[in-house]
């Protein structure tokens, strides 16, 4: 009886230790950095550097999937990176951002595609 | 042996009593959102939120803060502030317009699967004679686009006593009250407790294909909300 009792008690040690102690930390599904508190930031204050500061930490994000359980950047960065590039007139980086978004999440691929195209038609209207 | 046993027993009851009686009605993901499990839906557009508190910086703050948590969540979200920037370019600039959009015109343009709409309800600081209180109100709601059904709602609800907890009497303790509630006030983020609001919202989601969890959660409990019952 009493060895039972025993066994009961390792036993249950045993699966707390698993449950909680020693295993390493599971890894995050993607990398923000401080994309939260920078997009945050760049509303509370609005200025080029506080842009500057999320263009950053996209980029960080974007450069940082090493230390995630999906090894995928997380979705809508490259889409964020894609649009900024667009603002600051620099179309081909934008394209090739959107192309990003789509080859990783196919679930943009309709918005990309019209991002895309809009850039597209614009250029040809520069060319005329 | 007997004694011990019947004593065991007890305290099993008891547990269970505790853990089962007296405490807010439960219901699981499965049978509260059933249609997440039926539609599966892989993508959210995150549309800006509807503000209906007294705070007019609300939206703009509250904004940064949903796409993170429904990615993580293990769906595509798309990017919020470009789809707010583009809703405005192709003439949308009010949210109660927004709101008020047929569903499948968001799959049409940008072929998401569902949208998410936020309604800050309450976003404020009341003042009490020697205390604050900071509340934080969201009520959020998953439609498909292409059934337009409801496939998901959940409010959440941070309330934050910022007084400092001094109990202490006399006079000296009323002062050391006072410049408490001052310096908590002062340092009151909201944007922090709108993250707490959120984390409590999105627990109750069903995770999406992303996710490891996907299609398994559905036994996962949580606080009902579903009125009248």
């Amino acid at each position: 009886m009493r060895k039972n009792i025993i066994i009961g008690f390792c036993t249950a040690g045993a699966i707390a230790l698993t449950m909680s102690g020693c295993g390493a930390q599971p890894k995050p599904l993607y990398t923000y950095g401080n994309y939260s508190e920078n997009y945050y930031n760049s509303k509370k204050n609005i200025s080029p550097e506080s842009a500057l500061e999320l263009q950053k930490s996209i980029e960080f994000a974007i450069e940082n999937t090493e230390n995630t359980s999906s090894g995928r950047v997380a979705p809508g960065m490259y889409a964020n990176l894609g649009y900024i590039y667009l603002k600051g007139g620099k179309t081909d980086k934008a394209m090739e951002s959107f192309t990003k978004e789509k080859s990783i999440y196919p679930e943009s691929a309709h918005f990309m595609d019209r991002m895309i195209k809009k850039i597209e038609v614009a250029q040809g209207e520069i060319d005329d | 042996m007997i004694n011990s046993k019947f004593i065991t027993y007890l305290v099993v009851a008891v547990f269970i009593l505790f853990l089962t009686g007296c405490g807010p009605a439960m219901t699981t993901k499965g049978a509260e959102f059933p249609k997440m499990y039926e539609q599966q839906p892989r993508s959210i557009l995150i549309l800006p939120p509807m503000n209906e508190s007294t705070d007019a910086e609300a939206k703009d703050y509250y904004m940064t803060t949903t796409e993170m948590p429904f990615a993580l969540m293990g769906y595509y979200t798309f990017p919020t502030e470009m789809v707010s920037d583009i809703m405005k370019q192709e003439g949308v600039y009010d949210t109660e317009t927004l709101y008020n959009m047929p569903l499948d015109k968001f799959y049409d343009y940008f072929g998401a699967d569902t949208v998410l709409f936020t309604r800050i309800k309450k976003w404020d600081l009341s003042y009490m004679v020697l205390a604050a209180k900071l509340t934080i109100q969201i009520e959020a709601k998953i439609m498909s686009t292409k059934t337009s059904e409801e496939l998901w709602t959940y409010v959440g609800t941070v309330v934050v006593d910022l007084s400092g907890g001094n109990s202490g009497g006399g006079i000296g303790g009323l002062i050391a009250s006072a410049i408490a509630t001052a310096v908590n006030s002062a340092a009151a983020d909201y944007v922090q407790h709108a993250h707490t609001a959120n984390r409590r919202i999105i627990s109750t989601l069903p995770v999406g294909p992303y996710h490891e969890w996907y299609m398994k959660d559905q036994s996962l409990k949580f606080i009902d909300q579903t009125p009248g019952k």
